[in-house]
């Protein structure tokens, strides 16, 4: 890895981390957690294609750096469909309570 | 007699420093064996205390709070010191580099880290325990387990939290080993089934356990601080800390019982002198359980408040995962139809294991099903599914190994006779343990309690008869596996006629295991009308 | 540059070092992949009730002081891309620049752990410390909840950061002194568990400091 691919990826680094706070000072309602999330995402991959070097890695490398997070998806998504769902169905007495 | 003794890993090196200070994966394996085992009787002494104390419907043999002590220490003690390390400390670090054709696993030191993590935690939980330990339940949940239980909290789960990184480091390591140490020859196909189940086991004790771990803490922060973060004074939620918990705590059962399916794959075949049936099906549905394992924990919460939506998902997921165990089941059988049948110990343990399993799995259905699971949920029906599941299954799995490996281990042959009828005495003192506590289950006894009703008490006094039996099929082992140590008749290299690697080793094997690294040329299981067929070239 | 003139000794199970060096780097990737789960359940739990309490969650988030956060990311993001460089010129051969490079990471490490400290400084100062000072009364029961979140999961982070500068200075001495000369894999899993604690920054920051910044 060059010295000038790394300094290119800081760069990238740093206009993300501008881009991800300015955009939380923008009002996009429900919209601003999956945007400051998908920009960490890219840096995060920035972080581990290059500087943790997996894409010149072989696939099974790839395989173990991917598995961690697949799996916190898996309890991101199975607990998220207890507490999106909670209150789905309410009980006689809650019936008349505001949401 | 008196033969001149050969060097093995055994006698090598001399001294208590050469032990506790070893790096060899068979000495370490030892190491592991000491501590379980003695988990194991510290885990059953208090299971004869609760069995003794149930035989009458009133509480008599100390306070409720001592009885709730009791119940939660055998809990924690089986559940985290002995079962989840069992099988994978003891036969996977021994077994699984002779296996693969390996000289030792790929973090040696690493394995002799995990030993001590395992004891400093075992440790710091007995300490607690014998303090006057806690009356949560192994579960803790909160707000019980962090506002209002008094006893040892912080002292037994940072024990746990200690031993779980154990349990990670042990994993890394079996996974690295099995990807990178395998001999020539020594495809992923040409594995034994024993090392598909390690590393599936594995998997999930690299994924599951840094949860517990983050859950524990976040357990001790809430205690040590008295700050509820999952309790409801300043409005949390206790089901998160249950959604957390059980992420890992289900994941566990299938580290307890995915080693066990591992060493029946390879009982079975040699005593029927026969190829595994379904090789394929049997690897990958190992790799299935794992997987499938991860998204069911919810049905530990079908009645704990989580929405109906999520309950739905668990319940259909939960009979998804019985699929795969299913399909192992109907492959062991596979194998020994028109195989030759030797009943040695090793083969009568792995009989238990499949009956008992199967009535342990076809109850967990039961249990899947939400109407059923709202009527036994916390009753002695769930106590009965997870024991036949833990002792049937596990636990046989691990005499199984244990009797199947032994020689190769001490360089000694048993007295089959004893053995065989250890085996049929466990046997039957299980089922007249567990099975009387399905029938209490069905009937509303529920778990955790210290008094009943009387007209429970007639299934609890042939619960508590077959606890005594029980006990006796477990202790007769010391004895006969003391005395070949001592007196028995040393074991040639292939007693059973397998065909794996660690069968073309000395009993017991150098402390190389291979002067020479094998050359594999065919997968494992295959006989010739009853003869092994070796799967290392060069033997 | 002179390479080792004696061959690198190899464990007793491999046959080749560059099998080594691939187990020894699976490992330190598995080894990550636990951490991933250990900081990504506290992360899962932080989501469930930011979605099951909704705006008084956020309102919480909105105390965090995001102009040293902000700063504190640029400096972790920094420090990584000199760790980059460490690794680099470390492989090339060179001895001085890796040397020079790893003071950098190490540096920028603690410049972090500095401006953390100011934050909790302020935060103590605010009376937003659970279990010491926190002002229930003024703040709320579920903003405490926040509260206890965001000190786990820095000062868990930045446990991991303090392990970090001393594993990195102590590379940078062995280095300097010419104990450790490229062939090995020492320098380069040092720098994944680095850019790894980076990571977790790099999803902590926008959950912990830039929730509800448009009310």
């Amino acid at each position: 890895m060059s010295a000038a691919t790394i300094w290119r990826c800081w760069l990238a680094l740093i206009l993300l981390l501008a881009a991800t706070t300015a955009s939380a000072f923008v009002p996009l309602g429900n919209f601003n957690l999956p945007v400051s999330l998908t920009i960490a995402v890219v840096k995060a991959l920035i972080v581990l294609l290059f500087f943790m070097e997996l894409r010149a890695s072989r696939a099974l490398v790839r395989a173990f750096a991917a598995a961690g997070f697949f799996w916190l998806l898996i309890m991101i998504t199975l607990t998220g469909a207890d507490y999106w769902h909670r209150t789905d169905a309410r009980a006689p007495i809650d019936q008349t309570k505001p949401r | 007699m008196h033969a001149p003794v050969r060097e093995s890993y055994l006698n090598a090196s001399v001294g208590i420093r050469s032990w506790l200070l070893t790096t060899d994966h068979k000495r370490i394996a030892l190491l592991y064996f000491g501590g379980i085992t003695f988990f194991f009787f510290v885990g059953g002494i208090a299971a004869t205390l609760i069995r003794l104390e149930l035989i009458t419907p009133q509480g008599d043999l100390g306070s409720p709070d001592f009885y709730n002590r009791l119940f939660t220490m055998h809990g924690i003690i089986m559940v985290w010191f002995f079962l989840i390390p069992s099988i994978p400390t003891t036969m996977g670090n021994f077994i699984l580099p002779m296996m693969i054709g390996a000289r030792d696993l790929a973090f040696p030191r690493l394995n002799l880290l995990s030993w001590y993590l395992y004891i400093a935690g075992g440790l710091i939980t007995l300490t607690a325990l014998l303090l006057g330990g806690v009356d949560t339940g192994w579960t803790f949940y909160e707000p019980y387990s962090t506002f209002y239980a008094t006893g040892y909290v912080i002292l037994t789960v940072f024990g746990i939290f200690v031993s779980g990184f154990s349990s990670i480091l042990t994993g890394l390591n079996f996974i690295v080993t099995v990807h990178k140490l395998r001999a020539p020859g020594m495809t992923w196909y040409r594995l034994p089934v024993f090392v598909w189940s390690t590393y599936a086991t594995s998997v999930i004790l690299v994924l599951a356990t840094p949860v517990l771990a983050m859950t524990l803490l976040m357990l001790l922060a809430e205690r040590v601080l008295h700050v509820g973060i999952f309790s409801p004074q300043l409005g949390g939620d206790p089901l998160l800390f249950q959604h957390m918990f059980w992420f890992y705590s289900h994941p566990a059962v299938y580290i307890m019982i995915l080693p066990s399916m591992g060493v029946i794959s390879e009982v079975v075949p040699v005593f029927s002198s026969k190829s595994l049936f379904g090789y394929y099906f049997v690897v990958w549905c190992s790799i299935a359980i794992a997987v499938i394992g991860f998204l069911v924990w919810g049905h530990h919460m079908f009645v704990a408040g989580q929405s109906l939506y999520a309950s739905l998902a668990f319940s259909f997921l939960s009979y998804l995962v019985a699929v795969p165990s299913a399909i192992k089941v109907f492959n062991w059988v596979a194998t020994m139809h028109e195989g030759w049948i030797r009943f040695d110990a090793p083969m009568l343990y792995a009989f238990g294991f499949i009956g008992l399993f199967t009535i342990g799995g076809l109850t967990g259905l039961m249990l899947a099903a939400l109407a059923v699971d709202v009527h036994v949920t916390d009753t002695y029906f769930v106590v009965a599914h997870f024991h036949y599941i833990m002792v049937g299954g596990a636990v046989m799995g691990f005499f199984a190994g244990l009797h199947y490996w032994w020689p190769k281990i001490s360089g000694r042959l048993y007295p089959d006779y004893w053995a065989r009828f250890a085996a049929i005495l466990a046997f039957f003192g299980f089922n007249l343990t567990f099975f009387p506590q399905f029938i209490l289950g069905y009937l509303g006894m529920p778990r955790r309690y210290q008094s009943y009703p009387p007209e429970f008490q007639i299934w609890h006094v042939l619960s508590s008869a077959g606890a005594s039996i029980l006990a006796v099929g477990y202790a007769l082992p010391i004895f006969y596996f003391a005395w070949s140590i001592l007196r028995g008749p040393r074991a040639p290299a292939n007693p059973w006629r397998a065909t794996g690697l660690e069968w073309s080793t000395p009993s017991p094997p150098p402390p190389e295991n291979f002067s020479t690294t094998p050359t594999v040329i065919r997968p494992p299981y295959q006989y010739d009308r009853g003869k092994p067929c070796m799967q290392a070239g060069d033997v | 540059m002179s390479e080792a003139t004696s061959p690198r000794a190899i464990g007793i199970q491999y046959a080749t070092l560059a099998q080594e060096r691939e187990a020894v780097t699976l490992g330190m990737w598995a080894f990550l992949a636990t951490e991933v789960l250990f900081f990504g359940a506290l992360i899962a739990a932080y989501l469930n009730y930011r979605v099951w309490f909704g705006s008084d969650f956020i309102a919480a988030a909105r105390m965090t002081k995001v102009v040293l956060g902000t700063a504190n990311t640029a400096v972790l993001l920094t420090s990584s891309a000199c760790m980059a460089m460490a690794v680099t010129t470390f492989e090339a051969g060179s001895k001085r620049a890796p040397v020079l490079w790893l003071a950098a990471t190490a540096l920028l490490g603690l410049a972090f752990v500095a401006i953390k400290a100011t934050e909790w400084w302020l935060e103590y100062q605010e009376r937003l410390v659970p279990a010491l000072n926190f002002d229930l009364s003024r703040y709320g029961g579920i903003a405490e909840i926040f509260f206890v979140f965001y000190f786990c999961a820095t000062g868990l982070h930045a446990l991991h950061l303090l392990i970090g500068i001393s594993l990195v200075s102590w590379l940078a001495i062995r280095i300097g002194n010419g104990s450790l000369v490229p062939g090995g894999s020492t320098t380069r899993l040092i720098g994944l568990y680095w850019h790894f604690v980076d990571i977790v920054w790099i999803f902590l920051f926008p959950l912990i400091y830039l929730a509800g910044r448009t009310t």
